[in-house]
């Protein structure tokens, strides 16, 4: 075991135990921390003080990224490269780069979220020091589980592990990192 | 129409802010100023419609009657929509839609109403053939001295759908579906706020399985009869979903207008929440691309078959026949695009924007507004000079277009308002009510 730990962990019995002991923990300052719980709690994210998602703005810069191509590829292509009258057009026209344009917004977007999605949340993720214990298990089951990481700054063996036992945390421990 | 901002100042009772005491309310927070308020609206509504019969001796008649084509089709749009919205809740066993879908059944009652300020379109018809719709008289002469209607090859070869005894039939059958439809809906859903029994939702399942593909053919009926016919050499197969898409623009947008009014009037308080914003704004935002899509698909076909029968259409919407200068339709046009698309799409990427009452509000109030916009570029242009070119759409005609709006709006808005206190103010014995209630929550 390493001298310094991953962090501490607690038990709570039910989703509304975690829901409050997430508000606390939210107002007592730490951020590097998190919830696993073993079921979707509606409303865990504004108790956990998390903020809407970034991943909007990526897939905002991807779909004007495609708008862009569709519309730079149809114009360099039909009225640069090669200019070739079709069907007494003009050489380019926003009107048929338009279709183009459309599906590769949707693809650029789609790229840009997933892949936003992916970053932003740390994956692909093959290990993470909470699998070490055993623990782990019974919060994909039917435990809810509170993490706060030793490098949150606020961080402190004795207060945070305190401050768990007062919000109603069970079976306290550290995780090795 | 008088702002809803006006209508929640006169707001007096306020409802407990928690969910449950708010359903267990008998009807709505108060019945008295919805009762003064419906009066009001109704004053309103006979006022406009006044104006609107004055403009009959002040402009021209023919464009008074496109105007009041143009309040008619704009207020049924939106009645429209609000019923396939109903029905697409049932159909799909919604759940978070419940309470918005109460005020879309109140809403509903404005049909016979709608029939009823439709009817002297009809009578005019009758009465003086060719008026409104060209081809209703085989003797009205065709631009540019082509003979008339009843030699036009493309009038022979639709006469059996384009005369005035289908149109009369047409048009009465249509409002007797939406009519029928609206009953059902609102006889099943407020009947089951009493006895609780799960049987009408099923039986509003049923109407929905039957009704959507009824109203859809409704609607486009009724959007080629009306408006695409005023130019019946052309077509397109587009018209009835575009017609279908500013139904369900119009209707989330006055789905927003409501609810905002309910919540800052009291009753909707602690009912309605940030997610259900959220949801309607979604369907806002993908109606808005749908509304894009279609009408592009509409215009984008045209433009690359070149096909004089139907680039005619465009055509007089973008320049002069008598000395090819553009018209004052290119930029109304250039306005949809814009105001219609691109503004509201961006807008309503935003999730604060959605869920921010007072901006999601102004969005909503910006859809209506373009969405009648929209129906003046499918509908006034049929108004032709001398030369056969289209009334420019800065004109009186406008002033008509407004009048006629606010007159059938008046009415519509008193019929929902007479509605309201029929039934409770939510589907409190709907199966999903609960999960309505706290719809992500």
């Amino acid at each position: 075991m390493s001298e310094q730990p991953y962090g501490l962990i607690a038990t709570f019995d039910t989703a509304a135990g975690l829901y409050h002991a997430a508000e606390q923990v939210r107002d007592a300052g730490y951020k590097n921390w998190d919830c696993i719980t073993p079921c979707p709690v509606h409303g865990l994210d504004g108790a956990m003080g998390l903020g809407r998602s970034r991943v909007p703005r990526i897939s905002l810069c991807g779909g004007l990224l495609g708008f862009t191509t569709g519309m730079s590829l149809i114009y360099w292509s039909g009225a640069v490269n090669y200019p070739l009258i079709v069907g007494g057009k003009p050489l380019f026209s926003p009107m048929f780069a338009f279709p183009v344009s459309y599906e590769l917004t949707i693809l650029f977007t789609a790229f840009a979220t997933i892949i936003g999605m992916f970053v932003l949340n740390g994956l692909p993720r093959h290990y993470h020091p909470v699998l070490k214990d055993d623990v782990i298990l019974r919060g994909l089951d039917d435990k809810f589980l509170i993490v706060i990481e030793a490098g949150d700054p606020r961080f402190d063996a004795i207060h945070t592990r305190a401050l768990l036992e007062n919000i109603g945390g069970t079976g306290i421990k550290e995780l090795e990192a | 129409m008088s702002s809803p901002n006006v209508t929640t100042a006169t707001a007096s009772v306020a409802l407990a802010a928690n969910a449950v005491s708010a359903a267990a309310a008998p009807v709505s927070a108060s019945p008295a100023s919805t009762k003064a308020l419906a009066a009001k609206f109704l004053g309103v509504g006979l006022i406009g419609i006044a104006a609107t019969a004055l403009g009959l001796f002040v402009s021209p008649p023919k464009t008074v009657v496109l105007a009041w084509l143009v309040g008619v089709s704009f207020w049924t749009a939106i009645a429209i929509g609000m019923l396939l919205l109903v029905l697409i809740h049932h159909i799909f066993d919604a759940s978070w839609s419940v309470v918005l879908r109460r005020q879309f059944e109140h809403g509903l009652a404005s049909f016979k109403w709608l029939g009823l300020l439709f009817a002297p379109l009809l009578i005019i018809t009758w009465m003086q053939p060719g008026f409104i719709w060209d081809w209703t008289n085989l003797a009205s002469p065709l631009h540019g001295g082509h003979g008339t209607v009843g030699d036009d090859v493309l009038y022979i070869k639709k006469a059996g759908f384009l005369n005035t005894t289908m149109l009369t039939a047409m048009s009465v059958g249509f409002f007797l579906i939406w009519m029928w439809l609206s009953a059902r809906l609102r006889k099943a859903s407020f009947t089951q706020d009493s006895d609780g029994n799960v049987g009408w939702t099923t039986m509003n399942r049923t109407t929905a399985a039957f009704g959507i593909p009824l109203v859809a053919l409704s609607l486009t009926g009724a959007a080629i009869y009306w408006m695409k016919s005023l130019e019946y050499h052309w077509f397109s197969t587009m018209y009835g979903v575009w017609f279908f898409a500013n139904c369900a623009r119009g209707a989330l947008s006055i789905g927003i207008v409501i609810t905002l009014w309910l919540s800052a009037r009291g009753d909707y308080q602690g009912i309605l929440n940030k997610n259900h914003l959220h949801s309607i704004g979604q369907l806002m935002l993908a109606f808005t691309v749908f509304w894009a899509y279609v009408t592009f698909s509409q215009y984008f076909l045209i433009w690359n078959a070149n096909v004089p029968e139907e680039t005619f259409w465009y055509n007089l919407r973008e320049i002069n026949n008598s000395d090819g200068q553009p018209n004052q339709w290119k930029w109304v046009g250039m306005l949809l695009l814009f105001g219609h698309f691109f503004g509201p799409f961006l807008a309503l990427l935003s999730y604060r924007f959605k869920v921010t009452p007072h901006i999601i509000r102004r969005i909503a109030y910006w859809i209506l507004a373009i969405i009648l916009v929209d129906l003046c570029y499918n509908i006034l242009p049929a108004l032709k000079d001398a030369h056969g070119d289209p009334e420019p759409f800065l004109s009186m005609t406008l002033l008509w277009v407004v009048t006629a709006v606010i007159g059938v709006g008046g009415v519509c808005a008193w019929a929902y308002l007479r509605s309201f206190p029929s039934a409770k103010l939510i589907p409190i014995r709907d199966p999903r009510i609960t999960e309505c209630l706290t719809h992500h929550e």
